[in-house]
């Protein structure tokens, strides 16, 4: 699904030149879940806004599902986002001004889905998200919890090939964290990619994969063993 | 999709309330300015539009140059009729003499009323289009007819049918009723013809008239004409141009020439000066055009600092929904949107403005507008408005806000540049601009007012009187009303005139005089007067003697005034002869014998015009001039005046008017726009503060952490007021250096139409300058003593 190769990132300001990502090449496949690590500023992030499409490579060639990604205009970069891609962030990115059903339906009208086919997967997700008795609710009035779990239900409700996962439970307790990691087990289990951004030895043990990147540069990669293991 | 913007626009402006109240009221207001001034255009523009044949309606001007000085007028002689009629008939599908709109006494029954009306030619009601409710469409075929308008028929005759009825007219004619029309229109040039009687009665009851038939030079009536079909009013123009020089020779050396004025450019275009045509009135239509145009654009400028500053609000929200899917166009269309919900609201407050405050706005611009409910082409133009406004106020604001990257954004490290605010400051430099430059021309327009109404006068104005003497019936009793008046005890002196002393009516030409120089050709203001006029009116002999009841010789006496003797260039005027030119003309010469006081007749704004006051041998008067007893209340001589009236003359109606109001009617049309650019520009600056004051708001909520962390290292609230206002008070300071140079060229402009205008000094420039900083500082400091007065502790913590 992702082949990333000699991938560079630099980002320049007045005076100095910063190198986040170096000579990154990466391999992600179909159905795999992948969690990426490494102490804060090693380039984490910058990999998975790349991988996610927010942002362009300096240098070298991204591969996503056969489309190369890489010098792509921001909206032929949006156009290839649009149902491809879910994203979850650690502080949910909810909009505050929509209710619950809003939020996740956004995704739908952007894809200029007709409304009772909206309704339909938006309530489907809601349901299995065990989120829906709050669609009217506005983000503020949930927990962090389900904030999270608003943000999942936006996420997937485009049935995306590929969700990027920015900390998930960064801002949640751990019972919380449990849940939505469990959440997201299950999504992969059903055959999406995943690529999650963590610093939690716990969540990363959910992944496949972890690879450990540091100085923008991956160091290590290492194999899990059982995959999909519950702690 | 349009519902998901609509739903997400209609939250945010009730989560943000105290910023949709600046944001909607602010473009409320400046949308009732722009459309209270664009009904006013509309009725400008639309004045005379109650004539169907208004583009081939044209009025009969003549120019002619006496001295190098070309004077441009509707005057003319009467062998013009039959020359045009007989020479270029086939160029005119209507052809109408007319007098001058005079009042006259119009008596039924009981009811005795002066209104004014015209003499006219037999084609008057087709050339005007009259909608004849009742009655002849031919109703000025007999000698001894009158139309009436609907307004003057009911103030007459009630329900009872007019047709057939005969009114007295000046206590000496009987006229019969022969129709009734609708009302002429308030904005058309005829909406005072209040009754029209045939031109024929006219010209056989007034022997001067008869006299006039072929005399070129007596310029006392107009014409009106509908030109023919295939034919141009320039062509017409062209063909008679010198059909007045070409007839007498005695006018040749005026070089009179005779143009068509068309009806397109009576009420805007119908200043000329010295033979040039040189606009009017639409210059005040274009004026204000500009103001509401301005008016509006400062508000929607608030409209884009405010949604611009409110940026880092917005960011996460376009941030997520780019990640989310959108396209930049689609949040483009989202922005514009939400400006276009807030404009739609602004423009139903806007409509309730207009409602509540046209009629107030009517009276102060003397206008009787309506507001046009039924009109399609207003809901178009609407429309068309609302869209406009939303584009002009949201089209920076979407591109802003749509612009930003959504790695930045949602990575948190979003800090809008350091550049950011730049457009916002030059939009803030030009609204204050505008407002500085608004508040030195209200200013200036006021000074002009008041320095021409404190210009002296050459005569007493209060506790004078006059009253209209429209009628046969006063002849040769002058002598007899001023003994009875002063006896009453309400009156110390009456004199009558042959005009207004507010006016002239009369300019004479053809004199000569010893030293007369070759070819000068004078041209002087020409007024009858009985003996005691100066005394009455307080006007002063600075030269000379007044008229005197003892010298007979005095019937052939004259005063002139201080600008003629200059224009004369007499060294020694007291008695001088002046001569008719005329040499077989059978009458002596008048003698002058004082000179008087220059006297304001005419503009306020204009050097007093040199002329005579000659005493009145033919009873030519117009007016009693009356100086009431100042030893009695002004009601307590109205009375016993109206008494003695009444008593003299029981079939005319007793009218006057106070001379000090009809001095002041001078004014009226500045001091209305005066009145209404004080009012806009009170707006303009309204607008522009509610601005600032939601601008200083966010900057004091963007610098929350800033002023805490000043203040935990010892800022005082003083030193956090200093910081966040003088950020402000810079960028007003700015607009003042460039509105001054702006204000002082176009004021400077407007003033030289003035001869007699004020000098600007520099204070008025200083004084808007501070006004604007004054107000400056209060808006801004209301935020910024809030934002100083906050307990760091808690601001440190909200981050």
């Amino acid at each position: 699904m992702i082949t990333i190769k000699d991938l560079r990132k630099s980002f320049r300001t007045e005076e100095v030149e910063t190198l986040a990502l170096n000579n990154v090449n990466l391999h992600v496949e179909n159905g795999e879940f992948v969690a990426i690590m490494g102490p804060s500023g090693c380039g984490k992030s910058t990999l998975l806004n790349i991988i996610g499409m927010l942002d362009n490579p300096t240098e070298g060639s991204y591969n996503f599902a056969g489309h190369e990604v890489a010098g792509l205009k921001e909206s032929q970069r949006t156009q290839l986002r649009k149902g491809n891609l879910g994203f979850v962030f650690q502080s949910f990115n909810l909009i505050d001004e929509l209710t619950v059903y809003e939020n996740v339906e956004l995704p739908l009208i952007y894809l200029k889905m007709g409304k009772a086919e909206r309704k339909e997967k938006v309530m489907q997700v809601l349901e299995r998200m065990k989120i829906a008795h709050r669609e009217k609710h506005f983000p503020q009035q949930l927990s962090g919890g389900q904030q999270q779990r608003v943000a999942i239900s936006r996420a997937v409700v485009t049935n995306p090939k590929l969700i990027l996962a920015d900390e998930p439970t960064g801002n949640l307790d751990s019972k919380n964290g449990i849940e939505v990691m469990n959440l997201l087990t299950e999504l992969n289990q059903e055959g999406t990619t995943i690529v999650m951004v963590t610093h939690s030895d716990r969540d990363s043990h959910y992944a496949h994969r972890v690879v450990n990147l540091f100085d923008g540069q991956i160091a290590t990669e290492s194999q899990n063993r059982a995959i999909g293991a519950t702690v | 999709m349009f519902k998901n913007y609509f739903k997400i626009a209609w939250r945010n402006l009730l989560k943000n309330k105290g910023y949709s109240i600046i944001n909607i009221g602010g473009l409320a207001l400046g949308m009732a300015v722009t459309l209270i001034i664009g009904l006013w255009m509309q009725d400008e523009l639309t004045h005379n539009d109650n004539f169907k044949n208004k583009d081939r309606f044209a009025q009969i001007f003549q120019s002619q140059t006496f001295n190098n000085r070309t004077g441009t007028g509707p005057a003319i002689p009467l062998p013009l009729e039959p020359a045009l009629r007989d020479g270029y008939g086939d160029s005119f599908k209507y052809l109408v003499m007319s007098s001058w709109t005079n009042d006259s006494y119009i008596k039924y029954g009981e009811i005795n009323l002066s209104r004014p009306g015209n003499y006219m030619q037999r084609k008057a009601p087709q050339l005007l289009g009259l909608n004849v409710l009742k009655g002849d469409e031919d109703g000025l075929r007999e000698m001894n007819s009158i139309m009436l308008s609907k307004s003057t028929a009911d103030a007459f005759f009630g329900n009872v049918d007019p047709i057939g009825k005969t009114v007295r007219i000046s206590n000496e004619h009987d006229m019969m009723v022969t129709a009734v029309y609708e009302d002429l229109p308030y904005n058309s040039s005829f909406s005072e013809t209040d009754f029209i009687m045939p031109w024929d009665h006219y010209y056989n009851t007034q022997e001067w008239m008869q006299n006039s038939k072929d005399n070129w030079q007596n310029n006392s009536f107009q014409m009106f004409v509908e030109i023919a079909e295939n034919t141009s009013m320039e062509s017409i123009t062209n063909a008679i141009i010198d059909v007045k020089k070409n007839a007498d020779e005695d006018v040749v050396q005026y070089n009179p020439r005779i143009f068509l004025f068309p009806m397109e450019d009576w009420y805007l275009r119908s200043n000329f000066e010295n033979g040039v045509q040189t606009g009017g009135r639409i210059k005040y239509v274009w004026l204000f055009g500009i103001i509401g145009a301005f008016v509006l654009l400062l508000a929607c400028i608030n409209f884009m600092n405010l949604s611009t500053a409110r940026s880092e609000k917005r960011a996460k929200e376009v941030g997520i929904r780019k990640s989310i899917g959108s396209q930049k166009g689609q949040l483009i269309y989202q922005f514009l949107s939400e400006s276009f919900l807030v404009v739609l609201f602004a423009y139903l407050m806007a409509l309730i403005i207009v409602l509540l405050c046209l009629n107030g706005f009517n009276e102060l611009a003397r206008k009787e507008i309506e507001f046009p409910w039924g009109s399609g082409g207003f809901w178009l133009i609407s429309v068309g408005f609302i869209l406009f406004t939303a584009l002009l106020a949201g089209s920076y604001p979407a591109l802003y806000l749509s612009s930003f990257r959504p790695v930045d954004v949602l990575k948190g490290t979003f800090k809008t540049g350091k550049y950011a605010g730049l457009p916002r400051k030059i939009l803030v430099v030009l609204q204050f601009t505008v407002s500085v430059a608004f508040i030195i021309g209200t200013v200036i327009v006021m000074q002009q007012i008041n320095h021409a109404k404190n210009r002296p006068i050459g005569y007493d104005r209060e506790g004078l009187i006059q009253i209209p003497t429209f009628s046969q019936d006063f002849t040769g009793k002058s002598d007899l009303m001023r003994e009875q008046f002063i006896k009453s005890g309400a009156v110390v002196e009456m004199a009558t005139s042959s005009s207004p002393t507010t006016r002239i009516w009369s300019n004479r030409s053809g004199f000569t005089w010893e030293g007369k120089p070759e070819g000068f050709q004078e041209d002087l203001a020409w007024t009858e007067v009985s003996s005691e006029y100066a005394k009455t009116i307080g006007l002063k002999i600075v030269q000379g003697r007044d008229f005197s009841r003892d010298m007979a010789t005095d019937s052939l006496g004259v005063l002139i005034n201080q600008t003629a003797v200059k224009y004369f260039g007499f060294e020694n005027p007291i008695g001088m002869l002046l001569k008719d030119s005329d040499v077989e003309d059978p009458n002596p010469p008048l003698k002058i014998i004082g000179v008087v006081e220059d006297m304001i007749a005419q503009s306020p704004y204009e050097p007093v015009k040199q002329g005579m006051y000659v005493y009145d041998r033919h009873n030519n008067f117009s007016y009693y001039n009356l100086r009431l007893n100042p030893n009695q209340s002004v009601n307590q001589n109205l009375a016993i005046i109206e008494r003695v009236f009444k008593e003299n003359f029981p079939a005319i109606p007793f009218e006057y008017d106070f001379v000090d109001e009809e001095y002041a009617a001078k004014f009226a049309a500045e001091q209305r726009i005066g009145t209404l650019s004080g009012i806009f520009t009170a707006l303009a600056i309204l607008i522009s503060c509610l601005g600032l004051f939601g601008l200083t708001s966010f900057v004091a909520e963007q610098r929350t952490k800033e002023i805490g962390v000043r203040k935990v290292l010892g800022a005082s609230v003083f030193n956090v007021w200093n910081m966040l206002s003088k950020d402000f008070l810079k960028l007003v300071v700015i607009s003042c250096f460039i509105a001054v140079p702006i204000a002082y060229y176009v004021m400077n402009g407007w003033l030289q139409e003035y001869p007699y205008r004020v000098i600007l000094k520099w204070w008025i420039f200083a004084l808007a300058m501070l006004g604007a900083m004054g107000v400056t500082v209060l808006t801004v400091s209301f935020q910024a003593i809030r934002a100083a007065k906050q307990n760091p502790v808690k601001s440190l913590r909200t981050e």
